[in-house]
């Protein structure tokens, strides 16, 4: 259970106010609606097999069903939403918090191609320097030492007790390759 | 049942386990000492090592995690009123006091025993209660099965916090997600929308981690500015605990235990909650309520026996029917279908010496807990003062190694970042991500009991369901109404918390 609470409370002075809970619920709506149409279009069509009897149970059953209570709750949401007292934290954000969102956004969407390409140890040691710096530190060599130590260890450990892989490079030489020999 | 049992105390006295537990134990109260790193993160990002173990050792190794953390978070409450998971909020109240009138160490080892106490008992009850309620679930067909899964999903989101509506919204959503890739009963594909990484469907490891841990950490590096605490606070000072004082809180301990026990039974409510009604109970019943909030043992002994006593319970509903009692067992599910094990009648039915070598497991693992937690308490009372700007993008580092060991596909890390982002825009918008999950890992199963169920009717099925199935009927008719006791018990304890807290 989530530490935080929100209870749902009553209008207030009996005024309906829209909210980004109205907002959400319209969406809601809009999404059910659109996923209905789309239904006949994303299902494949079951194989006929001569001689062997359909169960005949449409593949679309089940998300129809689905997309309706979709429907029915955003319909409940919307009419609820007027009622609910929540404040919407993402408007509450102050410029730092939306900017250190966003840059690990952003070094995360880097940290993957860097991964795949340069491997995991070295791939990870930028990543770390870098967010590390970011975030206040400025112990460089103690970053330095940390950034590369650790993804080293971690490789270390995935490959050889959980015997899995991460990009190699460029810690891909024999010694660990063969790690039956260390 | 009983041969299960026995064989599957074979399977749990292996050194290998035992390693694996103390591991998961020790990463468990390392992370749960660390404020603003939870469990339920800590479990997510340790998922992957899970996958490729044997399933008993990767799934006692995640419930180590899971015991270890609840209780690694009494330490920083202790000792400088920060509490490291929500379940060591209650601990607060009593732990700094207690520190500041140079009685830390009693404090901690207090939360240690009592923890282990409360652990222990409710996982023997656990192990007692599932015989019977595994017994019973074998005797379900599709449409009973079909029945309670329905039950609980909706019980799920009416317990879960915040707006029942935004939680039965998150569950159809979840549904929703598990409908792409391929339908259960004809294999059919659907609503890939072309895209190839996706027409297996979404996977399941980077979704999990990707809800669970990523918002967190999105929620930590919102401020810079770390919180820098001097080490001379966290230096762990003052006389071991005596037994009498022990002696003293052991009616409290089996107060809580049995609190903690019975909500641990309730779908959504958990370890938070517990501490609190512990706590709350514990101060009724004193002779000298007034001493309570002061620096009292018995406030401590009370709060971490009870959050400590939900452990073992929320298991029996996941391992008998498969289905998770909240977003902690969420983890454990994923990590059961990892091993190519479905939880719930047919686990009990093909591999019950397992399952049993998984519960004595967790019953042996508190005796690990106790010795790694008494040589380790001054280690773990350390761990706050690492550098949040360290420990943040190697976590990330880890949950990224985590996601990519899992199939090597890049896009699996792409998958990762979004339900990241979606998790933390939920959490933010006040949208409990645990229905979602909950219909994400259900919702195959549900569909394939519905299907089948529907296949057995022959195009006639509410005779099907009130003559040939009543039980299913049955289910069905009072699943409105237990889903209003369920949410209003919910609603009064989350009330009752708020008035304490």
């Amino acid at each position: 259970m989530a530490e935080t609470q929100d209870t749902a409370a009553g209008p207030e002075s009996g005024t309906r106010q829209w909210n980004f809970n109205t907002v959400a619920a319209v969406l809601f709506i809009i999404l059910a609606v659109a996923l209905f149409f789309i239904i006949p279009h994303q299902i494949d069509k079951p194989m006929i097999m001569l001689g062997i009897s359909q169960t005949n149970l449409p593949p679309e059953l089940f998300p129809q069903v689905v997309t309706a209570c979709f429907f029915g709750l955003g319909v409940w949401y919307l009419f609820k939403s007027f009622s609910i007292k929540q404040s919407n934290d993402l408007l509450k954000l102050d410029r730092e918090a939306w900017t250190n969102v966003i840059v690990t956004l952003v070094m995360m969407g880097i940290y993957v191609p860097l991964m795949v390409n340069l491997g995991f140890v070295v791939g990870s040691a930028i990543m770390v320097m870098a967010m590390s710096t970011y975030f206040g530190n400025r112990n460089y060599w103690l970053a330095g030492l940390i950034s590369v130590a650790i993804p080293m260890l971690m490789f270390y450990v995935f490959r050889t007790v959980l015997v899995t892989e991460l990009p190699p490079f460029p810690i891909d030489i024999y010694p660990l390759t063969h790690w039956s020999l260390l | 049942m009983f041969e299960s049992f026995l064989a599957g105390f074979e399977l749990a006295l292996r050194l290998d386990t035992m390693l694996f537990i103390g591991g998961g134990l020790f990463l468990g109260m390392f992370v749960g000492a660390l404020p603003g790193f939870t469990t339920l993160m800590a479990m997510a990002i340790l998922l992957p090592i899970s996958f490729f173990l044997d399933p008993l050792l990767g799934i006692p190794f995640l419930i180590g995690v899971y015991k270890g953390g609840i209780y690694g978070g009494s330490i920083p409450a202790i000792l400088v009123s920060m509490p490291g998971t929500g379940a060591a909020v209650a601990t607060t109240f009593d732990g700094p006091a207690l520190t500041k009138k140079g009685q830390g160490r009693k404090a901690l080892e207090m939360a240690l025993y009592a923890s282990v106490a409360g652990d222990l008992s409710s996982d023997i009850i656990t192990i007692a209660a599932i015989g019977p309620i595994a017994a019973v679930a074998l005797l379900l067909g599709p449409p009973e099965l079909a029945a309670i899964l329905f039950l609980a999903l909706i019980v799920i989101s009416a317990t879960s916090s915040g707006v029942f509506v935004k939680g039965l919204l998150m569950l159809a959503a979840g549904l929703f997600l598990a409908m792409i890739g391929q339908d259960p009963i004809g294999a059919l594909s659907r609503f890939s929308f072309g895209i190839t990484e996706i027409e297996a469907g979404i996977p399941l490891l980077p979704m999990l981690i990707g809800v669970f841990a990523l918002p967190e950490i999105f929620v930590n590096i919102e401020k810079k500015a770390s919180e820098i605490i001097k080490s001379e606070d966290l230096k762990v000072s003052g006389e071991p605990l005596r037994w009498h004082e022990f002696k003293a809180c052991i009616r409290t301990i089996i107060r809580s235990t049995m609190i903690g026990t019975s909500i641990g039974l309730i779908p959504g409510v958990g370890q938070v909650v517990a501490a609190f009604m512990g706590y709350a109970a514990a101060k009724s019943s004193s002779p000298t309520p007034e001493e309570f909030g002061k620096g009292k043992l018995e406030g401590v002994a009370a709060a971490e026996a009870a959050n400590n006593a939900v452990n073992g319970p929320t298991l029996v509903p996941l391992l008998t029917l498969g289905i998770p009692g909240d977003n902690l067992t969420v983890i454990l599910v994923g990590a059961f279908i990892a091993q190519g094990l479905r939880p719930g009648p047919q686990l009990m039915e093909q591999q019950g010496p397992l399952v049993f070598a998984i519960l004595i497991a967790m019953v042996i693992a508190n005796i690990l807990f106790l010795v790694i937690g008494k040589v380790c308490i001054p280690f773990f009372a350390k761990v706050v003062t690492i550098r949040k700007s360290f420990l943040l993008p190697l976590t990330l580092v880890f949950a990224f190694a985590g996601t990519w060991v899992f199939r090597a596909q890049p896009s699996d890390l792409a998958i990762l970042v979004i339900f990241g982002a979606i998790g933390y825009i939920c959490k933010k918008l006040h949208f409990d991500v645990t229905p979602m999950a909950m219909g994400f890992i259900l919702g195959p199963t549900l569909e394939y009991s519905y299907g089948q169920s529907v296949i057995l009717a022959q195009g006639e099925l509410l005779n099907f369901l009130f003559i040939e199935r009543p039980i299913t009927a049955v289910i069905l008719i009072l699943t409105p109404l237990a889903t209003f006791m369920m949410w209003r018990r919910s609603k009064r304890l989350q009330a009752q918390f708020i008035t304490e807290k």
